[in-house]
């Protein structure tokens, strides 16, 4: 897997999952990070195409989703950009965080920690919990 | 409901008492890119043939863009046959005029533009091409055409990297352009997979399996994957 930056945002793609995700969720996480800042405009379908080598299709589909999530919007003629709504970018972060918690703990589960037990790791760990 | 731009039901093809097609059933869906894959002789160039009249199916029935394949339906189809050659003695400014004279949907000032973007020059001469710069010439023949169905046939083998690249990198703007329905067969899978909308693996002259490659990757890995439990 060849990272590749777009418009200041990496990628890294596995060809044996569907890409059209893994454009999303990595365009999601850019925005989170605030690898790319709010108002900034994303790169056209042809050119995230050309620079990820793919399917202008599976860009496409990606772009759509980013835009009915609300986190992008595109203006006539001048192309596509992250949201100025701080608040957006905010609720991404949690959903993105709560999305890596629960696949923490489901997989602490499978190895059948309990949730006090969990906590206790968490806490030697330094975290709170 | 996706309509379909190519439709092949109990397709079979001898040469000889060898099969080519075997009861080979196909549907293609329209404005998508699909890869047409399979190991040597499984069947690939001639199912493309068939699309453009130049095998007809001993049995079978085909039809492509609704209509059954013909010399007056080779109008809206850009061919690129495997092991194509283009004239020696032509420059590629002279295949320019012959395309601009002869293709239907030919338009100069798109194969300038492609031509440019592939490296290759006005007076260059084809018999002094390496075969990278010709596969190059050939393509851009058939991608300066404005036609529904864009054909082609290994268009990746026995090209160096530079041109594959190239290669890949005009199809992209051209899949960004058009709403054009493309097949392309090829081996070259692992640097071309992630081109590809759909996908048919021919296996002894019929369809092993066909889908939507973002399906087959959800469910099944990758196309490279896919196609080594296939034919291994």
């Amino acid at each position: 897997m060849n990272e590749v930056i777009v418009g200041g945002m990496r990628f890294a793609l596995d060809l044996s999952q569907p890409l059209y995700e893994q454009v999303l969720d990595q365009v999601r996480s850019s925005i989170a990070k605030g690898e790319i800042a709010l108002g900034e405009k994303i790169p056209s379908v042809r050119e995230m195409a050309q620079a990820l080598k793919i399917n202008p299709n599976t860009v496409m589909r990606a772009y759509q989703e980013l835009e009915r999530d609300g986190l992008t919007e595109t203006r006539r003629g001048q192309g596509t950009f992250i949201t100025t709504d701080a608040e957006k970018v905010r609720l991404i972060r949690y959903r993105l965080a709560e999305e890596a918690v629960d696949e923490f703990l489901a997989k602490l589960g499978s190895l059948g920690f309990t949730p006090s037990e969990v906590a206790a790791i968490l806490r030697s760990k330094g975290g709170e919990a | 409901m996706t309509t379909m731009a190519i439709q092949g039901k109990g397709l079979v093809k001898r040469y000889g008492r060898r099969h080519a097609l075997n009861e080979f059933d196909i549907a293609i869906p329209e404005h998508a890119v699909t890869a047409i894959l399979g190991p040597n002789g499984s069947g690939k160039s001639t199912f493309m043939r068939m699309l453009t009249a130049l095998v007809r199916p001993e049995r079978g029935s085909l039809t492509v863009l609704g209509e059954r394949p013909s010399w007056q339906l080779n109008r809206k189809i850009a061919y690129l046959p495997d092991r194509a050659r283009w004239y020696e003695s032509q420059t590629v400014a002279e295949a320019v005029e012959w395309g601009t004279n002869l293709l239907p949907g030919f338009d100069p000032n798109r194969a300038w533009q492609i031509l440019e973007s592939l490296g290759l020059e006005a007076d260059m001469e084809v018999g002094g091409m390496s075969k990278g710069q010709e596969a190059r010439l050939m393509l851009a023949v058939c991608l300066a055409r404005d036609v529904p169905l864009l054909v082609l046939d290994e268009p990746f083998s026995g090209i160096d990297m530079i041109s594959r690249e190239r290669i890949i990198s005009a199809l992209i703007d051209n899949f960004s352009e058009r709403r054009q329905t493309v097949l392309i067969s090829t081996h070259e899978i692992a640097e071309t997979e992630s081109l590809f909308d759909y996908a048919v693996f021919i296996r002894d002259g019929h369809a092993a399996l066909s889908g939507y490659v973002e399906d087959l990757r959800a469910e099944r890995g990758s196309v490279q994957d896919i196609y080594r439990q296939l034919y291994m």
